[in-house]
């Protein structure tokens, strides 16, 4: 693989309440990063369940974030 | 004092530190009108310039 | 400031730069600035002080950039008269400025900072972006100092003879933090002369930094010199008299609170009293009261002191102001009507996009134009609009009525973030007539065109994947029902002392009817043995009143040697079932409020129960209100701190021990002079004001000796008297000290109700305390919706801060209480029965406790306690349960349609 022209394409999911909250944050900051990351805004990391991180690869994506 | 005097529905709250912004909060939510006075353009006093709190190192925002 | 959208491009074009205040200086803002990054509310603001325009009537450089003509400069300060039948003071406190202090070189030395500017300094939205560097060369610290006590138990050069009480315990946050953010092995030390962590778990963060290898030294510095390559040198003395030198690359000082002229001059223009050291005063019964009717103080203005206590002092302020109040309540606020929603089951998903400009913050990347057009193509959409800004007024009229033309059931908005304007936009969806749970935001500001500013095509695709998925989810979503419930405005308060007594009163006093629940025969709780409080105001008397009060109280139901035998129901319905000795009742009530006390510990140490003069701390006091010991016939009296406290089997500070030895020792040499008094201590935690009493004790000859936990004194009993060995640490060497009678300040322990509560579903921690929701932010409350504490049963705590969290508690529960209904989330679990085997797995995980067992033995979700985290829902081998509004199908389709 050509690490420079890798483009791993990243699914979120986010806690609404923490790490949704400073993704937000980033952007009042104008932090800048890849867009190709993917979020998604669960209620709670409790919510998340194996199959989204398989579903997940199974559509496609390189990297699976969860965070909360 | 004979006649019983009517009393105002309303609460002035002089500062918007985390107490003031607390007192305003439970106020309100039980039914009265709160007028919440802060000098700053934003409320949130000194805890806002904290970094983190005890005992999680919880962001203090 | 109706029309700022907080895009930054104020400050971005303003020429002028200044200070920043609120990072302490340590960098610069524009005079056109917001004051932090998540301010509240978000709207950037000219400093009048610092803006060209105003300062030399040109520039306008603001007016000229800003998408929303929001910039105005004919605002002026104007005067307004209103009318309020209760008025809190919460005005806090300002940090001391160490400058005055030449010893420490704060004016003259950039890496002399204050804890507040190191505050900044570590933080991420600070000067350098948490980065912990030195200010003269940014270069990274390896060795770091802070000073204890600056500004605070100095009468010499700042006149603060109290202490400070957050300086030690943020002292440590601060020196683990940095020791967490430095790539090398951080070496800090803290000077100091008593280490003062008596609150919850402060103890223990306190042996966690020892085990972290932060040095603790007990030293005053008295030298600090600054050397050519900016680090400094400070000179010191240890406690045996020996001098020491050291050097740091930094040096933090750990500065006091006090009150600013500023806050002083209001309380003078308010006529309410203030303190000699300014703070306001109020007494230790009436903790939240000023001396002037119908006004109250709240948080440092009140003394010194740390977070959870001024929310909790918060809480209790807001009670009593609302206690004159009541019969007004609600006469000044109203409801709103919200139209009943239309019933779009079963209709095919006729989704509306709306994609927002933001004025140029999404325009500015995001091609919006082609997003609106690729949105058009998407599954089940029937309508798309581009809006300048999507949150204005008018655009909220247009979406109401444009929900209604096109017969619209979905509606998703991509604009900014859901966390702000999601509660705005379902507010429209509602008076369009729609369910509010039929909406779906897509974040193409926040989380798109701000973070990708320099790749507006991938920006614009991403838009178009987040409208895609957003598109996905809201065609699934169906309409949720949030649940009514009916508030029993009825409270129970389980234990009859001094918390449980003043939360019944304050209760009554807002007009709901409270069942006092009481164990034992009589009223009054621990303070039935107390003599004084740390102010020295007599406890008996005041016992007797609030008793006598409590029982005249139509409103107060009292239930004495009851107990609680079962619980049924949750917030708003709670339905217990008491029992006596005769008989069982059962009592309806909306609320409940825990006030069970703690006990002292018994003491196995210090020859106690081998001498009738060997007496705990209660009984010392009881002692002394009969006369059973007379301090003028008392030639010796020695004090033994800590005992059963700051010991491995209960690694806590009992908190009150140190100012009532001290208060007693100053009782005894009051009465006779002659008298020798010793108090034998580890660290002397008389905090705030109360520090003024360790001063008195001194200047009256009280002699105090500090002994460690590994050379712990010994007491014999020596004929008729009594004789204590302590290792003295400056003589090296054991002291004899001969006493008539020995106090032991014995732990405050636990009662451990864990029956309690089970029955109520609310935890506790390792100690026995009950566990509040949140250690800071909310101190009364437990996770459990309905249920509050108070007083000693979440942590041992002096009369005043009992009293005070009592009314906290009350203002708690009155903010359920003075509701009619409750409205659930509609976001909540829910169990498919016919794929639940009752394993029980969920109601294992779930923290709220609410998931029950039906008859058949399988799980039903009390919606009532759910907070809709959905972790049953991960937990669940079968699929049983699942999370409205996040339900496993509506995930699964954001990500199908993620790429």
């Amino acid at each position: 693989m050509n690490e420079t022209t890798f483009q791993p394409r990243i699914a979120a999911f986010l806690c609404n309440w923490c790490s949704y909250g400073a993704a937000d944050l980033a952007g009042v900051s104008r932090l800048q990063y890849p867009a190709l990351i993917q979020t998604i805004r669960i209620p709670c990391t409790g919510r998340m369940s194996p199959k989204f991180i398989l579903q997940a690869f199974r559509r496609g994506v390189d990297g699976v974030w969860v965070s909360g | 004092m004979t006649a019983k005097k009517k009393v105002t529905g309303a609460v002035m709250v002089v500062g918007g530190g985390i107490a003031g912004m607390q007192a305003s909060l439970d106020l309100a939510d039980s039914g009265f009108y709160v007028y919440l006075v802060e000098k700053n353009p934003a409320i949130g006093g000194v805890m806002s310039q904290l970094d983190k709190t005890f005992p999680t190192n919880d962001c203090a925002m | 400031m109706d029309k700022c959208i907080a895009c930054g491009a104020c400050s971005d074009k303003c020429p002028q730069k200044v200070l920043n205040e609120y990072n302490e200086g340590l960098d610069k803002r524009k005079a056109a600035h917001v004051q932090y990054a998540q301010a509240v509310p978000l709207k950037y603001c000219l400093d009048k002080d610092n803006c060209l325009y105003f300062l030399k009537g040109k520039c306008r450089a603001c007016e000229k950039f800003c998408p929303a003509g929001a910039i105005n400069y004919e605002q002026s300060e104007t005067q307004r008269e209103i009318k309020v039948g209760s008025v809190i003071l919460s005005a806090g406190f300002q940090p001391f400025d160490p400058s005055i202090y030449s010893t420490y070189s704060y004016a003259n030395s950039p890496n002399v900072v204050t804890a507040l500017e190191f505050e900044r300094i570590l933080a991420a939205s600070g000067p350098w972006m948490g980065h912990l560097v030195r200010p003269s060369d940014e270069m990274e610290p390896r060795k770091i100092a802070f000073l204890q006590c600056v500004g605070s138990r100095d009468m010499n050069i700042c006149d603060h003879p109290y202490c400070s009480s957050v300086c030690c315990m943020y002292a440590i946050k601060e020196a683990i933090i940095a020791k967490e953010h430095s790539h090398d092995d951080l070496d800090v030390s803290i000077y100091y002369m008593d280490m003062r962590t008596f609150g919850k778990d402060f103890e223990r963060y306190y042996e966690k930094a020892k085990k972290l290898g932060i040095h603790f030294i007990r030293s005053r510095v008295h030298t600090v010199d600054l050397l050519p390559d900016d680090s400094i040198r400070i000179q010191y003395a240890t406690e045996q008299g020996d001098r020491k030198t050291d050097e740091f690359d930094m040096l933090v000082l750990s500065h006091g609170l006090e009150v600013s002229d500023s806050t002083v001059e209001l309380a003078r223009r308010l006529d309410v009293e203030l303190g000699d050291h300014q703070f306001i005063r109020s007494g230790s019964f009436t903790p939240v009261a000023t001396s002037r009717s119908g006004i109250y103080v709240c948080g440092a203005l009140n003394g010194p002191k740390d977070i959870p206590i001024s929310v909790m002092e918060a809480s209790a302020a807001a009670c009593a102001a609302a206690g004159n109040l009541s019969e007004a309540r609600g006469t000044l606020v109203q409801e709103k009507e919200i139209p009943k929603p239309m019933d779009v089951t079963g209709d095919i998903p006729r989704v509306g996009v709306f994609v927002c400009s933001c004025g140029i913050n999404i325009a500015g990347v995001v091609d919006v134009k082609a997003v609106a057009e690729y949105a058009k193509g998407l599954p089940y959409v029937t309508y798309v609009q581009n809006n300048l800004f999507s949150c204005s007024q008018d655009a909220q009229d247009n979406l109401t009525e444009v929900i209604r033309a096109q017969g619209l059931n979905r509606i998703v908005v991509a604009a900014c973030t859901p966390r702000t304007h999601e509660p705005l936009f379902q507010e429209t969806l509602q008076n369009a007539g729609l369910n509010k749970y039929l909406f779906e935001m897509a974040n193409i500001r926040n989380q798109d065109s701000w973070v990708h500013t320099d790749n507006p095509e991938k920006a614009t695709n991403k838009a178009m994947d987040l409208v895609r998925m957003a598109v996905a989810k809201v065609s699934l979503l169906e309409p949720l029902q949030e649940i009514q419930l009916s508030v029993n405005p009825g409270a129970m308060v389980i234990g009859g002392g001094l918390a449980g007594m003043n939360a019944a009163l304050s209760l009554a006093k807002q007009g709901y009817e409270t069942h006092l629940v009481e164990r034992e025969s009589h009223l009054g709780g621990t303070a039935r043995q107390l003599r004084v409080t740390a102010q020295g105001e007599a406890v008996g008397p005041y016992l007797e009143q609030l008793i006598a009060k409590v029982e005249a109280e139509p409103l107060i139901k009292l239930h004495m040697e009851t107990t609680i035998k079962d619980v049924d129901g949750f917030v708003g319905n709670f339905k217990t079932t008491l029992s006596t000795k005769e008989k069982e009742d059962s009592v309806e009530h909306g609320v409940t409020i825990i006030a069970t006390g703690a006990s002292e510990y018994k003491p196995r140490e210090y020859a106690y129960g081998q001498h009738p003069k060997v007496l705990t701390h209660l009984e010392l006091d009881a002692a002394l209100t009969t006369g059973q010991v007379d301090p003028k016939s008392t030639n010796s009296v020695v004090f033994i701190q800590c005992v059963g406290s700051r010991e491995p089997e209960r690694p806590y500070c009992s908190k009150v021990c140190c100012t009532h030895s001290v208060e007693t020792a100053i009782h005894f040499k009051e009465e006779n002079p002659d008298c020798q008094v010793v108090i034998l201590y580890r660290d002397i935690r008389t905090y705030g004001e109360r520090e003024l009493l360790y001063k008195e004790a001194r200047s009256k000859g009280v002699l105090f000796i500090r002994f460690s936990l590994d050379h712990k004194p010994i007491v014999e009993v020596d004929g008729d008297g009594l004789k204590v060995t302590v290792y003295d640490q400056i003589l090296k060497r054991d002291l004899l000290i001969s006493a008539d009678v020995v106090g032991l300040a014995s732990a405050v322990v636990s009662n451990r109700a864990e029956d309690l509560a089970q029955m109520f579903k609310v935890s506790m921690d390792d100690d026995g305390w009950f566990l509040e929701a949140h250690q800071k932010l909310r101190p009364v409350d437990f996770a459990t919706d309905g249920v509050f504490m108070c007083g000693l049963a979440h942590y041992p705590k002096p009369i005043e801060e009992s009293i005070a969290q009592a009314q906290a508690a009350v203002s708690r529960a009155v903010t359920i209480l003075s509701r009619d209904e409750m409205w659930l989330s509609g976001t909540v679990a829910f169990i498919d029965q016919n794929k639940c085997v009752g394993c029980g797995v969920c109601w294992t995980v779930c923290p709220y406790q609410a998931i029950d067992q039906n008859e058949k033995g399988l799980a039903v979700v009390n919606e009532a306690l759910c907070k809709g985290c959905g972790t049953c829902v991960a937990s669940c081998r079968s699929g049983a349960p699942n999370l409205r509004g996040f339900t496993t199908r509506d995930v699964m389709a954001q990500i199908e349609a993620m790429m």
